[in-house]
Protein backbone atom coordinates (compact mmCIF):
# COMPACT_ATOMS: atom_id res chain seq x y z
CA UNK A 1 0.00 0.00 0.00
CA UNK A 2 2.92 2.34 0.58
CA UNK A 3 6.23 2.62 0.11
CA UNK A 4 8.50 2.88 3.96
CA UNK A 5 11.98 3.07 4.59
CA UNK A 6 13.82 0.07 6.23
CA UNK A 7 14.29 1.70 9.77
CA UNK A 8 10.22 2.12 9.45
CA UNK A 9 9.91 -1.23 8.17
CA UNK A 10 12.06 -2.43 11.06
CA UNK A 11 10.69 -0.61 13.68
CA UNK A 12 6.91 -1.78 12.81
CA UNK A 13 7.59 -5.45 12.68
CA UNK A 14 9.07 -5.51 16.03
CA UNK A 15 5.95 -3.67 17.12
CA UNK A 16 3.59 -6.12 15.55
CA UNK A 17 6.24 -9.47 17.12
CA UNK A 18 5.81 -7.36 20.16
CA UNK A 19 1.87 -6.85 20.17
CA UNK A 20 1.87 -11.18 19.10
CA UNK A 21 3.98 -11.96 22.47
CA UNK A 22 1.22 -9.81 24.33
CA UNK A 23 -1.93 -11.04 23.10
CA UNK A 24 0.02 -15.31 22.78
CA UNK A 25 1.66 -14.92 26.09
CA UNK A 26 -1.16 -15.40 28.52
CA UNK A 27 -1.95 -18.07 26.14
CA UNK A 28 1.26 -20.08 26.07
CA UNK A 29 2.29 -19.00 29.71
CA UNK A 30 -0.05 -21.21 31.50
CA UNK A 31 -0.08 -23.94 28.93
CA UNK A 32 3.29 -24.47 29.46
CA UNK A 33 3.46 -24.43 33.44
CA UNK A 34 1.05 -27.33 33.54
CA UNK A 35 3.43 -29.66 32.79
CA UNK A 36 5.74 -28.70 35.75
CA UNK A 37 5.57 -28.96 39.57
CA UNK A 38 4.11 -26.60 41.84
CA UNK A 39 5.96 -25.19 45.22
CA UNK A 40 4.89 -22.92 47.79
CA UNK A 41 2.67 -21.64 45.05
CA UNK A 42 5.44 -20.49 42.67
CA UNK A 43 6.59 -23.19 39.54
CA UNK A 44 9.17 -24.81 39.33
CA UNK A 45 10.60 -24.46 36.30
CA UNK A 46 13.25 -27.30 37.03
CA UNK A 47 11.07 -29.76 37.50
CA UNK A 48 8.57 -31.19 34.82
CA UNK A 49 6.24 -33.13 35.85
CA UNK A 50 2.27 -34.72 35.08
CA UNK A 51 0.97 -33.64 38.85
CA UNK A 52 -1.36 -30.93 38.36
CA UNK A 53 -3.21 -33.07 35.92
CA UNK A 54 -3.43 -35.73 38.48
CA UNK A 55 -4.90 -33.57 41.10
CA UNK A 56 -7.12 -32.33 37.92
CA UNK A 57 -8.38 -36.06 37.88
CA UNK A 58 -9.37 -35.86 41.39
CA UNK A 59 -11.60 -32.49 41.30
CA UNK A 60 -15.20 -33.96 41.08
CA UNK A 61 -16.76 -30.55 40.69
CA UNK A 62 -15.10 -30.12 37.19
CA UNK A 63 -16.80 -32.54 35.14
CA UNK A 64 -19.92 -31.37 36.12
CA UNK A 65 -19.12 -28.11 35.09
CA UNK A 66 -17.72 -29.23 31.79
CA UNK A 67 -21.19 -30.97 31.39
CA UNK A 68 -23.41 -27.90 32.34
CA UNK A 69 -21.28 -25.97 29.77
CA UNK A 70 -21.93 -28.21 26.85
CA UNK A 71 -25.18 -28.17 28.02
CA UNK A 72 -25.51 -24.40 28.18
CA UNK A 73 -23.53 -24.09 24.77
CA UNK A 74 -25.80 -26.21 22.46
CA UNK A 75 -28.99 -25.40 24.17
CA UNK A 76 -27.94 -21.17 23.89
CA UNK A 77 -26.38 -21.70 20.10
CA UNK A 78 -29.64 -23.75 19.31
CA UNK A 79 -32.13 -21.68 20.59
CA UNK A 80 -30.15 -18.47 19.50
CA UNK A 81 -30.40 -20.18 15.89
CA UNK A 82 -33.60 -20.55 15.44
CA UNK A 83 -34.83 -17.56 17.04
CA UNK A 84 -32.14 -15.51 14.77
CA UNK A 85 -33.44 -17.41 11.54
CA UNK A 86 -36.77 -16.13 11.92
CA UNK A 87 -36.22 -13.07 13.43
CA UNK A 88 -33.55 -12.54 9.96
CA UNK A 89 -36.46 -14.29 7.77
CA UNK A 90 -39.20 -11.43 9.24
CA UNK A 91 -36.20 -8.57 8.78
CA UNK A 92 -35.83 -9.64 4.83
CA UNK A 93 -39.51 -9.32 4.04
CA UNK A 94 -40.17 -6.12 4.06
CA UNK A 95 -39.24 -2.53 5.28
CA UNK A 96 -40.46 -0.54 7.86
CA UNK A 97 -39.59 1.51 10.83
CA UNK A 98 -41.01 -1.54 13.09
CA UNK A 99 -38.26 -3.92 11.54
CA UNK A 100 -35.33 -1.21 12.35
CA UNK A 101 -36.58 -0.88 15.57
CA UNK A 102 -36.57 -4.71 15.79
CA UNK A 103 -33.15 -5.12 14.64
CA UNK A 104 -32.01 -2.62 17.04
CA UNK A 105 -33.79 -4.52 20.35
CA UNK A 106 -31.66 -7.81 18.71
CA UNK A 107 -28.45 -6.40 19.00
CA UNK A 108 -28.85 -4.40 22.34
CA UNK A 109 -27.34 -7.28 24.33
CA UNK A 110 -24.38 -7.48 22.09
CA UNK A 111 -23.47 -3.89 22.05
CA UNK A 112 -24.26 -3.43 25.89
CA UNK A 113 -21.80 -4.47 28.43
CA UNK A 114 -22.61 -7.51 29.96
CA UNK A 115 -22.81 -6.38 33.14
CA UNK A 116 -26.27 -4.02 31.91
CA UNK A 117 -27.51 -7.30 29.98
CA UNK A 118 -26.54 -9.54 32.90
CA UNK A 119 -27.94 -7.72 35.65
CA UNK A 120 -31.24 -6.93 33.84
CA UNK A 121 -31.95 -10.46 32.86
CA UNK A 122 -30.73 -10.97 36.50
CA UNK A 123 -34.09 -8.47 37.93
CA UNK A 124 -36.09 -9.75 35.25
CA UNK A 125 -35.76 -13.36 36.15
CA UNK A 126 -36.18 -12.04 39.67
CA UNK A 127 -39.48 -10.26 39.11
CA UNK A 128 -40.82 -12.97 36.98
CA UNK A 129 -40.12 -15.88 39.94
CA UNK A 130 -37.62 -17.89 38.02
CA UNK A 131 -34.95 -19.36 40.20
CA UNK A 132 -31.49 -19.14 39.46
CA UNK A 133 -30.16 -22.04 37.54
CA UNK A 134 -29.06 -23.12 34.60
CA UNK A 135 -31.88 -22.58 32.37
CA UNK A 136 -31.51 -18.91 33.30
CA UNK A 137 -27.92 -19.52 31.87
CA UNK A 138 -29.12 -20.46 28.96
CA UNK A 139 -31.86 -17.66 28.19
CA UNK A 140 -28.75 -15.23 28.56
CA UNK A 141 -26.54 -16.63 26.09
CA UNK A 142 -29.23 -17.30 24.12
CA UNK A 143 -30.06 -13.71 24.04
CA UNK A 144 -26.45 -12.55 23.71
CA UNK A 145 -25.25 -14.44 20.96
CA UNK A 146 -28.91 -14.73 19.24
CA UNK A 147 -27.74 -10.95 17.77
CA UNK A 148 -24.58 -12.89 16.02
CA UNK A 149 -26.84 -15.55 13.99
CA UNK A 150 -29.73 -12.98 13.43
CA UNK A 151 -26.50 -10.21 11.70
CA UNK A 152 -25.07 -13.53 9.84
CA UNK A 153 -28.81 -14.76 8.20
CA UNK A 154 -29.73 -11.77 7.13
CA UNK A 155 -26.75 -10.64 5.24
CA UNK A 156 -26.85 -14.10 4.01
CA UNK A 157 -30.17 -13.31 3.06
CA UNK A 158 -29.40 -10.19 1.56
CA UNK A 159 -26.92 -11.54 -0.22
CA UNK A 160 -28.79 -14.16 -1.69
CA UNK A 161 -31.80 -11.70 -3.55
CA UNK A 162 -35.24 -12.44 -3.94
CA UNK A 163 -35.46 -14.19 -7.33
CA UNK A 164 -34.80 -17.60 -6.13
CA UNK A 165 -38.06 -17.36 -4.16
CA UNK A 166 -39.87 -15.17 -7.05
CA UNK A 167 -38.86 -17.97 -9.31
CA UNK A 168 -40.26 -20.44 -6.46
CA UNK A 169 -43.56 -18.70 -5.99
CA UNK A 170 -44.18 -18.59 -9.74
CA UNK A 171 -43.54 -22.09 -9.86
CA UNK A 172 -46.14 -22.54 -7.74
CA UNK A 173 -44.06 -23.29 -4.60
CA UNK A 174 -46.26 -22.62 -1.29
CA UNK A 175 -44.55 -19.85 2.21
CA UNK A 176 -43.68 -23.48 3.53
CA UNK A 177 -42.22 -25.28 0.51
CA UNK A 178 -40.00 -21.99 -0.30
CA UNK A 179 -39.19 -22.22 3.02
CA UNK A 180 -37.92 -25.88 3.45
CA UNK A 181 -36.60 -26.61 -0.37
CA UNK A 182 -35.31 -22.77 -1.55
CA UNK A 183 -34.05 -20.83 1.67
CA UNK A 184 -32.85 -23.41 4.06
CA UNK A 185 -30.64 -25.31 1.71
CA UNK A 186 -29.26 -21.91 1.23
CA UNK A 187 -28.51 -20.71 4.47
CA UNK A 188 -26.71 -24.26 5.84
CA UNK A 189 -23.64 -23.09 5.79
CA UNK A 190 -24.40 -20.21 7.43
CA UNK A 191 -26.12 -21.43 10.24
CA UNK A 192 -23.52 -24.05 10.76
CA UNK A 193 -20.87 -21.18 10.43
CA UNK A 194 -22.75 -19.11 13.35
CA UNK A 195 -23.93 -22.01 15.25
CA UNK A 196 -20.02 -22.84 15.60
CA UNK A 197 -18.90 -19.25 16.37
CA UNK A 198 -22.11 -18.99 19.09
CA UNK A 199 -21.12 -22.35 20.71
CA UNK A 200 -17.69 -20.73 21.11
CA UNK A 201 -18.59 -17.70 22.38
CA UNK A 202 -21.08 -19.57 24.90
CA UNK A 203 -18.16 -21.76 25.81
CA UNK A 204 -16.45 -18.67 27.42
CA UNK A 205 -19.11 -16.38 28.36
CA UNK A 206 -18.37 -15.64 31.78
CA UNK A 207 -19.72 -11.70 33.13
CA UNK A 208 -23.65 -12.41 32.01
CA UNK A 209 -23.47 -16.84 33.77
CA UNK A 210 -21.88 -14.95 37.02
CA UNK A 211 -24.90 -12.54 37.39
CA UNK A 212 -27.89 -14.99 36.14
CA UNK A 213 -26.04 -18.68 37.15
CA UNK A 214 -27.68 -20.20 40.64
CA UNK A 215 -25.39 -23.22 42.37
CA UNK A 216 -24.48 -24.92 39.02
CA UNK A 217 -21.59 -23.49 37.79
CA UNK A 218 -20.30 -23.51 33.92
CA UNK A 219 -16.41 -24.15 33.38
CA UNK A 220 -15.71 -20.67 33.81
CA UNK A 221 -17.65 -19.82 36.63
CA UNK A 222 -15.98 -22.98 38.22
CA UNK A 223 -12.74 -21.59 37.12
CA UNK A 224 -13.29 -18.06 38.45
CA UNK A 225 -14.00 -19.89 42.02
CA UNK A 226 -10.99 -21.32 42.13
CA UNK A 227 -8.61 -18.71 40.88
CA UNK A 228 -10.26 -16.44 43.66
CA UNK A 229 -9.52 -18.85 46.69
CA UNK A 230 -5.75 -18.93 45.32
CA UNK A 231 -3.17 -21.07 43.59
CA UNK A 232 -3.49 -24.69 43.22
CA UNK A 233 -1.35 -26.46 40.90
CA UNK A 234 -4.76 -28.18 39.13
CA UNK A 235 -5.94 -24.73 38.03
CA UNK A 236 -2.92 -24.30 35.07
CA UNK A 237 -3.94 -28.51 33.96
CA UNK A 238 -7.24 -27.16 33.51
CA UNK A 239 -6.73 -23.72 32.10
CA UNK A 240 -4.19 -26.22 29.69
CA UNK A 241 -7.59 -28.49 28.08
CA UNK A 242 -9.75 -25.15 28.30
CA UNK A 243 -7.23 -24.14 25.66
CA UNK A 244 -6.93 -26.34 23.64
CA UNK A 245 -10.43 -27.15 23.38
CA UNK A 246 -11.24 -23.02 22.59
CA UNK A 247 -8.33 -23.72 20.01
CA UNK A 248 -10.30 -26.77 18.03
CA UNK A 249 -13.51 -24.27 18.02
CA UNK A 250 -11.22 -21.60 16.93
CA UNK A 251 -10.27 -23.90 13.82
CA UNK A 252 -13.95 -25.21 13.00
CA UNK A 253 -15.29 -21.57 13.32
CA UNK A 254 -12.05 -20.23 10.91
CA UNK A 255 -12.53 -23.33 8.67
CA UNK A 256 -16.49 -21.63 8.24
CA UNK A 257 -15.02 -19.13 6.50
CA UNK A 258 -12.17 -19.48 4.45
CA UNK A 259 -14.22 -18.28 0.74
CA UNK A 260 -14.85 -14.99 2.56
CA UNK A 261 -11.09 -14.19 3.46
CA UNK A 262 -10.34 -15.39 0.15
CA UNK A 263 -12.57 -13.08 -2.18
CA UNK A 264 -11.62 -9.90 -0.16
CA UNK A 265 -7.98 -10.45 -0.79
CA UNK B 1 -38.31 -10.50 -0.12
CA UNK B 2 -39.23 -13.33 1.30
CA UNK B 3 -42.62 -13.60 0.68
CA UNK B 4 -43.97 -12.78 -2.80
CA UNK B 5 -47.36 -12.40 -3.88
CA UNK B 6 -50.30 -13.68 -2.18
CA UNK B 7 -47.99 -15.37 0.20
CA UNK B 8 -47.40 -11.97 2.03
CA UNK B 9 -50.97 -12.05 3.55
CA UNK B 10 -50.93 -15.64 4.82
CA UNK B 11 -51.07 -17.14 8.17
CA UNK B 12 -47.05 -17.84 8.19
CA UNK B 13 -45.90 -14.38 7.37
CA UNK B 14 -47.93 -13.12 10.30
CA UNK B 15 -47.16 -15.57 12.45
CA UNK B 16 -43.48 -15.01 11.96
CA UNK B 17 -43.87 -10.94 12.82
CA UNK B 18 -45.78 -11.29 15.63
CA UNK B 19 -43.21 -13.65 16.94
CA UNK B 20 -40.27 -10.81 15.45
CA UNK B 21 -42.02 -8.41 17.04
CA UNK B 22 -42.36 -10.47 20.68
CA UNK B 23 -39.19 -11.89 21.15
CA UNK B 24 -37.49 -8.56 21.19
CA UNK B 25 -39.68 -7.21 23.74
CA UNK B 26 -40.09 -10.15 25.71
CA UNK B 27 -36.22 -11.15 26.02
CA UNK B 28 -34.81 -7.81 25.90
CA UNK B 29 -36.91 -4.96 26.61
CA UNK B 30 -39.00 -5.53 29.13
CA UNK B 31 -35.28 -7.40 31.67
CA UNK B 32 -33.70 -3.33 30.79
CA UNK B 33 -37.31 -1.60 31.97
CA UNK B 34 -37.43 -4.15 34.75
CA UNK B 35 -33.98 -3.11 35.82
CA UNK B 36 -34.47 0.45 34.84
CA UNK B 37 -37.47 0.35 37.10
CA UNK B 38 -35.57 -1.12 40.26
CA UNK B 39 -33.39 2.09 40.49
CA UNK B 40 -36.20 3.78 41.55
CA UNK B 41 -36.84 1.48 44.35
CA UNK B 42 -34.87 1.39 47.30
CA UNK B 43 -33.66 -1.23 50.10
CA UNK B 44 -35.22 -0.89 53.85
CA UNK B 45 -33.98 -3.50 56.43
CA UNK B 46 -32.70 -5.87 53.46
CA UNK B 47 -36.41 -6.01 51.68
CA UNK B 48 -36.73 -3.84 48.68
CA UNK B 49 -39.36 -1.14 49.16
CA UNK B 50 -41.21 -0.71 45.71
CA UNK B 51 -42.10 3.29 46.38
CA UNK B 52 -40.45 4.96 43.30
CA UNK B 53 -38.09 7.98 44.12
CA UNK B 54 -34.72 9.57 43.17
CA UNK B 55 -33.34 7.84 46.58
CA UNK B 56 -30.76 5.92 45.25
CA UNK B 57 -29.58 8.88 42.28
CA UNK B 58 -29.53 11.40 45.17
CA UNK B 59 -26.83 8.71 46.97
CA UNK B 60 -24.76 8.86 44.23
CA UNK B 61 -24.46 12.77 44.07
CA UNK B 62 -24.41 13.25 47.27
CA UNK B 63 -22.42 10.88 48.98
CA UNK B 64 -18.30 11.75 48.52
CA UNK B 65 -17.27 8.28 47.08
CA UNK B 66 -19.39 7.47 44.05
CA UNK B 67 -18.26 10.46 41.64
CA UNK B 68 -14.43 10.40 42.72
CA UNK B 69 -14.32 6.18 41.71
CA UNK B 70 -16.76 6.97 38.62
CA UNK B 71 -14.35 9.77 37.10
CA UNK B 72 -11.18 7.41 38.23
CA UNK B 73 -12.88 4.64 36.11
CA UNK B 74 -13.12 6.84 32.97
CA UNK B 75 -9.84 7.90 33.10
CA UNK B 76 -8.61 4.47 33.21
CA UNK B 77 -10.48 3.45 30.78
CA UNK B 78 -9.90 6.86 28.83
CA UNK B 79 -5.75 5.36 29.28
CA UNK B 80 -6.52 2.23 28.17
CA UNK B 81 -8.47 2.88 24.77
CA UNK B 82 -5.77 5.31 24.42
CA UNK B 83 -3.11 3.15 24.53
CA UNK B 84 -4.74 0.44 22.67
CA UNK B 85 -5.43 2.79 20.01
CA UNK B 86 -1.75 3.74 19.91
CA UNK B 87 -0.17 0.00 20.15
CA UNK B 88 -2.84 -0.97 17.65
CA UNK B 89 -2.57 1.47 14.85
CA UNK B 90 1.03 0.58 13.96
CA UNK B 91 -0.02 -3.28 14.20
CA UNK B 92 -3.05 -2.55 11.64
CA UNK B 93 -0.84 -0.54 9.53
CA UNK B 94 1.57 -3.30 9.19
CA UNK B 95 -1.32 -5.89 8.34
CA UNK B 96 -3.05 -3.43 5.80
CA UNK B 97 0.49 -3.24 3.97
CA UNK B 98 0.60 -6.69 4.24
CA UNK B 99 -0.69 -8.41 -0.08
CA UNK B 100 -3.41 -10.99 -0.37
CA UNK B 101 -3.53 -14.10 2.01
CA UNK B 102 -1.10 -13.52 4.39
CA UNK B 103 -2.90 -10.39 5.56
CA UNK B 104 -5.96 -11.91 6.40
CA UNK B 105 -3.94 -14.76 8.10
CA UNK B 106 -2.31 -12.65 9.99
CA UNK B 107 -5.41 -10.57 11.21
CA UNK B 108 -7.10 -13.71 11.92
CA UNK B 109 -3.93 -14.67 14.59
CA UNK B 110 -4.82 -11.02 15.73
CA UNK B 111 -8.50 -12.34 16.38
CA UNK B 112 -8.34 -15.84 17.72
CA UNK B 113 -7.04 -14.73 21.15
CA UNK B 114 -10.78 -12.60 21.17
CA UNK B 115 -12.58 -16.87 21.09
CA UNK B 116 -9.93 -17.58 23.87
CA UNK B 117 -11.40 -17.53 28.17
CA UNK B 118 -11.57 -14.23 29.15
CA UNK B 119 -10.78 -15.09 32.49
CA UNK B 120 -7.93 -17.53 31.23
CA UNK B 121 -6.11 -14.86 30.15
CA UNK B 122 -6.48 -12.28 32.98
CA UNK B 123 -5.51 -15.43 35.33
CA UNK B 124 -2.48 -15.43 33.07
CA UNK B 125 -1.45 -11.96 32.76
CA UNK B 126 -2.18 -11.52 36.61
CA UNK B 127 0.40 -14.26 37.21
CA UNK B 128 3.13 -12.86 34.27
CA UNK B 129 2.62 -9.38 35.95
CA UNK B 130 3.22 -10.30 39.73
CA UNK B 131 6.22 -10.59 42.11
CA UNK B 132 7.11 -14.27 40.53
CA UNK B 133 6.29 -13.72 37.18
CA UNK B 134 8.12 -13.06 33.87
CA UNK B 135 7.59 -9.68 33.75
CA UNK B 136 9.74 -8.89 37.11
CA UNK B 137 12.10 -11.84 36.62
CA UNK B 138 12.53 -10.21 33.29
CA UNK B 139 13.50 -6.56 35.16
CA UNK B 140 15.88 -8.12 37.29
CA UNK B 141 17.61 -9.94 35.08
CA UNK B 142 18.11 -6.82 32.93
CA UNK B 143 19.31 -5.14 35.90
CA UNK B 144 16.59 -2.86 35.96
CA UNK B 145 15.45 -3.77 39.53
CA UNK B 146 17.25 -5.02 42.12
CA UNK B 147 14.05 -6.60 44.32
CA UNK B 148 10.93 -8.16 42.35
CA UNK B 149 8.42 -5.10 42.17
CA UNK B 150 4.87 -4.89 43.39
CA UNK B 151 4.14 -1.84 40.96
CA UNK B 152 2.10 -4.47 38.61
CA UNK B 153 -0.09 -6.25 40.12
CA UNK B 154 -2.93 -5.69 42.49
CA UNK B 155 -3.20 -1.88 41.67
CA UNK B 156 -4.86 -0.20 38.78
CA UNK B 157 -1.93 0.07 36.96
CA UNK B 158 -2.34 -3.60 36.76
CA UNK B 159 -5.85 -2.54 35.62
CA UNK B 160 -4.83 -0.66 32.89
CA UNK B 161 -2.05 -3.63 31.63
CA UNK B 162 -4.78 -6.04 31.64
CA UNK B 163 -7.36 -4.19 30.29
CA UNK B 164 -4.96 -3.06 27.68
CA UNK B 165 -3.52 -6.39 26.58
CA UNK B 166 -7.34 -7.97 26.64
CA UNK B 167 -8.72 -5.63 24.16
CA UNK B 168 -5.68 -4.25 21.91
CA UNK B 169 -8.01 -6.66 19.10
CA UNK B 170 -10.49 -4.53 19.40
CA UNK B 171 -8.38 -1.71 18.45
CA UNK B 172 -6.44 -3.47 15.82
CA UNK B 173 -9.43 -4.38 13.38
CA UNK B 174 -11.27 -1.00 13.06
CA UNK B 175 -8.37 0.57 12.02
CA UNK B 176 -6.99 -2.16 10.04
CA UNK B 177 -10.48 -1.97 8.03
CA UNK B 178 -10.42 1.93 7.80
CA UNK B 179 -7.01 2.19 6.76
CA UNK B 180 -7.79 -1.25 3.83
CA UNK B 181 -10.43 1.25 2.43
CA UNK B 182 -8.15 3.75 1.28
CA UNK B 183 -8.14 3.72 -2.32
CA UNK B 184 -4.28 2.84 -3.74
CA UNK B 185 -4.82 5.65 -6.51
CA UNK B 186 -4.51 8.09 -3.31
CA UNK B 187 -1.65 6.92 -1.86
CA UNK B 188 -0.34 6.65 -5.56
CA UNK B 189 -1.33 10.26 -6.56
CA UNK B 190 0.47 11.63 -3.37
CA UNK B 191 3.43 9.78 -4.20
CA UNK B 192 3.24 10.61 -7.70
CA UNK B 193 3.30 14.23 -6.93
CA UNK B 194 6.81 14.59 -5.07
CA UNK B 195 5.74 13.33 -1.48
CA UNK B 196 7.91 11.89 0.72
CA UNK B 197 5.93 8.66 2.68
CA UNK B 198 5.71 10.69 5.88
CA UNK B 199 4.16 13.56 3.96
CA UNK B 200 1.83 10.64 2.43
CA UNK B 201 1.41 9.40 5.84
CA UNK B 202 0.67 12.27 7.22
CA UNK B 203 -2.00 14.12 5.08
CA UNK B 204 -3.65 11.09 3.39
CA UNK B 205 -3.54 8.29 5.36
CA UNK B 206 -3.96 9.45 8.83
CA UNK B 207 -6.76 11.82 7.98
CA UNK B 208 -8.58 9.12 6.11
CA UNK B 209 -8.18 6.48 8.74
CA UNK B 210 -9.18 9.20 11.77
CA UNK B 211 -12.66 7.36 11.68
CA UNK B 212 -11.30 3.72 12.08
CA UNK B 213 -9.14 5.30 14.96
CA UNK B 214 -12.63 7.15 16.52
CA UNK B 215 -14.52 3.93 16.37
CA UNK B 216 -11.22 1.69 17.92
CA UNK B 217 -11.24 4.21 20.97
CA UNK B 218 -15.03 3.85 21.65
CA UNK B 219 -15.02 0.23 21.44
CA UNK B 220 -12.43 -0.32 23.95
CA UNK B 221 -13.69 2.40 26.10
CA UNK B 222 -17.06 0.68 26.48
CA UNK B 223 -15.34 -2.86 26.64
CA UNK B 224 -13.16 -1.58 29.36
CA UNK B 225 -15.89 0.11 31.61
CA UNK B 226 -17.97 -2.61 31.78
CA UNK B 227 -15.97 -4.92 32.50
CA UNK B 228 -15.71 -5.94 36.58
CA UNK B 229 -13.77 -9.72 36.31
CA UNK B 230 -10.34 -7.89 35.46
CA UNK B 231 -10.06 -5.14 37.99
CA UNK B 232 -11.77 -7.59 40.53
CA UNK B 233 -9.07 -10.24 39.99
CA UNK B 234 -5.96 -8.15 39.34
CA UNK B 235 -6.99 -4.55 40.98
CA UNK B 236 -6.65 -5.48 44.52
CA UNK B 237 -7.22 -3.63 47.41
CA UNK B 238 -6.78 -0.17 45.72
CA UNK B 239 -7.59 -1.00 41.88
CA UNK B 240 -11.63 -0.33 42.66
CA UNK B 241 -13.77 1.08 39.86
CA UNK B 242 -16.98 1.16 39.20
CA UNK B 243 -17.91 -1.65 37.39
CA UNK B 244 -16.57 -3.23 40.80
CA UNK B 245 -18.65 -1.37 43.04
CA UNK B 246 -22.16 -2.31 40.57
CA UNK B 247 -21.11 -5.88 40.97
CA UNK B 248 -20.84 -5.87 44.87
CA UNK B 249 -23.84 -4.38 44.99
CA UNK B 250 -25.27 -7.23 43.18
CA UNK B 251 -23.66 -9.84 45.68
CA UNK B 252 -21.94 -8.78 48.93
CA UNK B 253 -23.99 -5.70 49.49
CA UNK B 254 -26.94 -6.78 48.55
CA UNK B 255 -28.71 -3.65 47.29
CA UNK B 256 -29.77 -4.46 44.00
CA UNK B 257 -31.75 -1.03 43.58
CA UNK B 258 -28.57 1.05 44.26
CA UNK B 259 -26.78 -1.03 41.95
CA UNK B 260 -29.19 -0.59 39.19
CA UNK B 261 -29.30 3.15 39.61
CA UNK B 262 -25.11 3.18 39.38
CA UNK B 263 -25.55 0.98 36.43
CA UNK B 264 -27.94 3.32 35.34
CA UNK B 265 -25.46 5.77 35.40
CA UNK B 266 -23.17 3.76 33.58
CA UNK B 267 -25.18 3.36 30.61
CA UNK B 268 -25.52 6.79 30.63
CA UNK B 269 -21.88 7.56 30.03
CA UNK B 270 -21.79 4.78 27.45
CA UNK B 271 -24.33 6.37 24.90
CA UNK B 272 -22.68 9.69 25.99
CA UNK B 273 -19.38 8.44 24.76
CA UNK B 274 -20.68 6.67 21.78
CA UNK B 275 -22.97 9.88 20.62
CA UNK B 276 -19.70 11.94 20.93
CA UNK B 277 -17.66 9.27 18.89
CA UNK B 278 -20.21 8.99 16.00
CA UNK B 279 -20.08 13.06 15.91
CA UNK B 280 -16.46 13.00 15.43
CA UNK B 281 -16.57 10.45 12.93
CA UNK B 282 -19.44 12.19 11.06
CA UNK B 283 -16.73 15.00 10.86
CA UNK B 284 -14.33 13.66 9.20
CA UNK B 285 -16.47 11.84 6.56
Amino acid sequence: MMRISPLATISLLTLTGVVFLLLYGPLVVPIASSFFDVAHGNVQWDQPSLSSYAQLAANDGIITAFKNTLLVGFSASFLALVCGTLLALHYCSGRSLAREAMQFGVYLPFLMPPIITGLSLLIFFRELGVPRSLITVIAGHTIFVQALCYRTVVLRLQSLGSSLVEASTDLGASAWQTMFHILLPNLTSTLIGAGVLSFALSFDETMITLLVTGTDSTLPIRLWAMMRLGFTPDINALVALILLLTFVLCILVIRQFPSEFDSQG
Amino acid sequence: MIFVGSARTGLWPRALAAFAYALPVIVIALPLFSFLSYSFFRVDNGEIVRDLGLFNYRRFFTDAIFIPVLLQTCILCLAVAGLATLIGYPVAFQLANLKGRRRYFLLLLVLVPLLMSYIIKIYAIRSILGGNGFLNRFLLWAGFITQPSSLFVFNLNAVLLTLTILLIPFAILPIFLSLERIPKSLIEASNDLGATNLQTFRWIVLPLSLPGIVTASTFVFVLAIGDFLTPQMVGGQSGFTFGRIIYSQFGTAFNWPFGSALAAILTFVIVIVIGLGNRLERRWL
